[in-house]
């Protein structure tokens, strides 16, 4: 009986582990952690108009999208 | 008077200099533009981002933005996205702060027809998307210059594509083999403590099981690289490091799901993450520091001009310089690099050869002088008749020599490399024959592979892996704190064995560009109207001039002269408060009538105001500070110093003399400076070469190290596989220095784990090892080697 709960555990926890893993990994392949200084920086630029500007920016994107 | 911010780029001036706009002040109109622009774009809180940080003035002068939109730029830079958009891969100047990216990015996203910008900070490359319908590149880069930076392009070439790749796949390796490692490093515990105060087979079957988990994406994902390097390896039959990890780590695995499996004796799952996780991180410093040559020569080829101007007829036409036949009249302005050999047939003019001859003076050419590709028209205004194609000058043959160096280029095998070959077949043969020994002895097969095993396990190249990479690293940083930047890791051994170091003269050894050695005044005069007529050129000459007026006197005031005119390899002459004023060499003096004693070794510049010679100044290339003391410390290190040169043998001479250099090669082409290294190759000298020019390049390319100066040309510091930052010669004697105590470093490190290995395979062979102490042998011995690299630090200071 008591193994089970230790499998149980082990299990979970290294399921948890793997969930942020695989999350590090997505922002390594997504360029996120390419410029370390930049992101470093970029908690300054995190106001509302910023938002706007990124919004904005990825319509404009879209637009150019081949239909 | 009082210290006031310019409101653009905050550095501080006099209140009385500074350009009034009501409540704003700026220290030039260049600024001034800059912050109307972004007030207008509503952009202006810019300035409270940037907080205390201080930008450079823009600078007005500018290659033509049109110049982005010519046919040859967009074959050459720009590429196409998927959806049918224009991209192109910029450098951007000037960026000081983040503030500063956000400005560039938030400006360029503004723009009708702007996709995407994204500018990378750390290294200020911005990539650029666009749509070509709707804007066109040169606006961009209006812009980009009109908010106070500037843009130049870069080639993104595939080698740094592939090179980013493939770090990045290291990165992926490494973070799931981390995350693995770490996990199964408290599972382990659990796992010692039970064989100590004992366990349930149950239990330990879950751990094993959990263990099996983590270990598998560590062998099959992160070891993925030893696997590929085994094979390649088997492929050319040869014993490679790799194959060692892959025996070791892969039995290991495979006998440890046996007994997960049969639920008895103990599970190695640790052992084989573990050996994969510290010897992918040794190759994962080695791929860090890397170099990439075939990014060398897509800079080079930067430098080659893409287009020429011929003449047909009356009018001037742009063509490909592959175009261009023998016999065609190309003409070439002042400022332009020629890209093909020929000869004069009108005008005359100084032509600036020092990339080619390394001679600092300029050359004059008139009717009938051959031109020579790859020289740059410094005043001239010439035509000349081609007389090669462009693939026979001298400046394409240059760059076919050098491409066929660099592929040649000798490599000195290394130390780990060459000892790991016969390590791993050491050690595949010794964990055989203890198979066997075991087998026959007779034990149960079980215990026979168990023991086999642990040797391989035991004996698995953590730290020697670790040896090379880790001293590297200790001394890449060393070195670069002090300004010598080695590219690759590999280069610190090389340059640790070379035997004979050759330096370039003009920009090496001296300081590659004349200084005022000595000055005669005959009668007094206004020195604020020489400055300014020595200013108005850019001649090397005027400029040390100038340079030694700034430097004795003070506050030289500005005067006006009228009819400023250079002539060309003469001098320039004005007309200054009704009187003519003249500077130059001898020649123009005699011109104008003026007697002069032109017997000197040195150049001279003579100053006359109404034909009356008031001074002369004689200049000289000076050796750099502290040169002496320098070669005296390479020689001091067994290496034989020579000195090269394309200059003439009495001015090689003297600078020799000055510097304590004996041996000495006078009047060298570029290729009589690789052929003087080839053959010092032939003797079995291992080679270090130092330069700074084009001229260097060939020897450069040969030589098995090649350094080259902070502020050489580009396409040398390319070349090269050392960069002085600082120029001195001192800091090339310092690098002498930390690559021979690295290589040092490197063998004790080596040593350590030979003597370790020795003392515990023939534990393993006895059958005396567990898994703990497999486990902590391996990190042991490791932080060992770490350690040891530490101690440089305190040593080396």
């Amino acid at each position: 009986m008591d193994s089970w709960v230790i499998a149980m555990m082990l299990g979970a926890s290294l399921f948890l582990g793997a969930i942020a893993l695989s999350a590090f990994l997505w922002g390594i392949k997504n360029g996120q952690f390419d410029d370390e200084t930049k992101m470093m920086n970029q908690v300054q630029y995190d106001d509302e108009r910023e938002l706007n500007d990124a919004a904005n920016q990825q319509r404009k994107k879209e637009e150019y999208k081949p239909e | 008077m009082s210290k006031v911010k310019c409101d653009h780029c905050h550095l501080e001036f006099d209140d009385s200099v500074m350009i009034h706009d009501g409540e704003y002040r700026f220290c030039c109109n260049g600024c001034r533009g800059i912050f109307h622009l972004l007030k207008d774009e509503g952009l202006e809180s810019f300035y409270s981002k940037m907080g205390d940080t201080t930008l450079s003035p823009p600078t007005e002068t500018y290659e033509a933005s049109s110049n982005f939109d010519t046919p040859a730029f967009h074959e050459r830079f720009v590429t196409l996205s998927k959806e049918g958009l224009n991209q192109v891969s910029l450098i951007i100047e000037g960026i000081h702060c983040a503030a500063c990216v956000w400005l560039n990015e938030k400006a360029l996203h503004k723009m009708e027809g702007v996709i995407e910008a994204h500018i990378n900070y750390t290294n200020n490359k911005a990539r650029i998307t666009w749509d070509p319908l709707t804007v066109n590149l040169s606006s961009i880069i209006d812009m980009i210059r009109a908010i106070g930076y500037n843009a130049f392009p870069y080639d993104a070439s595939l080698q740094e594509v592939r090179a980013n790749k493939e770090r990045k796949e290291y990165y992926l390796r490494m973070a799931v083999a981390t995350f693995a490692t770490m996990n199964m490093m408290w599972i382990a515990v659990a796992q010692y403590a039970g064989y100590f105060t004992g366990i349930t087979q149950e239990i330990k079957t879950i751990l094993n099981v959990a263990e099996w988990v983590l270990a598998t994406p560590v062998l099959f994902y992160s070891g993925w690289v030893f696997y590929r390097g085994a094979y390649y390896g088997l492929k050319n039959k040869a014993v490679t490091m790799d194959l060692l990890v892959v025996t070791g780590s892969s039995l290991a695995y495979l006998y440890s799901i046996y007994i997960t499996v049969l639920e008895k004796g103990e599970a190695y799952f640790d052992s084989v993450a573990m050996i994969i996780t510290f010897v992918l991180f040794g190759k994962f410093l080695e791929v860090l520091s890397r170099k990439n040559a075939a990014d060398t020569l897509d800079i080079i080829g930067k430098h080659i001009p893409r287009e020429v101007s011929i003449v047909e007829g009356e009018s001037i036409r742009s063509v490909d310089v592959n175009e261009v036949k023998e016999g065609d009249v190309i003409v070439i302005r002042s400022g332009e690099r020629s890209a093909i050999d020929g000869e004069v047939i009108s005008g005359e003019g100084s032509f600036d050869e020092s990339n080619l001859t390394g001679e600092s003076e300029p050359i004059f050419k008139r009717i009938g002088d051959r031109i020579i590709s790859g020289t740059t028209s410094i005043d001239a205004l010439i035509h000349y008749r081609a007389t090669k194609d462009f693939a026979h000058s001298t400046l394409s043959n240059l760059v076919n020599l050098l491409e066929n160096a660099m592929a040649q280029k000798p490599s000195i095998e290394q130390l780990a490399n060459r000892l790991s070959q016969h390590f791993s077949s050491t050690i595949l043969f010794l964990a055989i024959g203890t198979f066997w020994g075991w087998y026959f002895l007779p034990h149960s097969f079980d215990r026979s592979l168990m023991v086999g095993i642990s040797v391989i396990i035991i004996a698995c190249p953590c730290a020697l892996a670790l040896a090379t990479p880790v001293a590297t690293l200790v001394g890449l940083a060393l070195g670069a704190k002090r300004g010598i930047l080695f590219k690759s890791a590999a280069q610190i051994e090389t340059m640790a064995k070379a035997t004979m170091v050759v330096l370039d003269k003009t920009g090496t050894i001296t300081q590659g560009r004349p200084e005022v050695v000595y000055a005669t005044i005959h009668s007094p005069f206004e020195i604020g109207a020489l400055h300014t007529l020595v200013s108005s050129s850019k001649h090397p000459i005027s400029r040390g001039v100038m340079e030694y007026l700034e430097r004795t006197e003070e506050g030289i005031d500005s005067f006006s002269i009228e009819e400023t005119r250079e002539i060309p390899a003469r001098g320039m002459v004005g007309r200054y408060n009704g009187g003519m004023i003249a500077g130059g060499n001898a020649m123009l003096m005699q011109e104008l009538g003026i007697h002069v004693d032109a017997s000197s070794d040195k150049s001279l510049f003579y100053y006359a105001v109404d034909n009356r010679l008031v001074a002369t100044y004689e200049l000289r290339d000076l050796p750099k500070e502290r040169a002496f003391e320098s070669i005296a410390a390479l020689k001091g290190s067994s290496l034989r110093v020579v000195m090269l040169t394309g200059d003439h043998e009495a001015a090689a001479l003297r600078v020799a003399s000055e510097v304590g250099i004996e041996e000495v090669y006078a009047h060298l082409t570029p290729e009589g400076k690789a052929a003087f290294i080839e053959s010092a190759h032939n003797e079995g000298h291992i080679v270090v070469m130092a330069g700074d020019g084009v001229n260097d390049l060939l020897a450069l390319a040969c030589a098995d190290i090649a350094i080259a100066m902070g502020n050489g040309s580009d396409i040398a510091i390319e070349v090269s596989d050392v960069v002085l930052m600082n120029d001195s010669l001192t800091s090339l004697a310092e690098a002498f220095g930390i690559s021979r105590k690295t290589y040092g470093l490197i063998k004790q490190n080596l040593a350590i784990s030979l003597v370790y290995n020795s003392i515990t395979i023939p534990l393993a062979m006895m059958g005396y090892i567990i898994p703990l102490i497999a486990a902590i042998s391996m990190s042991f011995s490791s932080l060992l080697v770490v350690g040891n690299s530490m101690r440089v630090r305190w040593l080396y200071k």
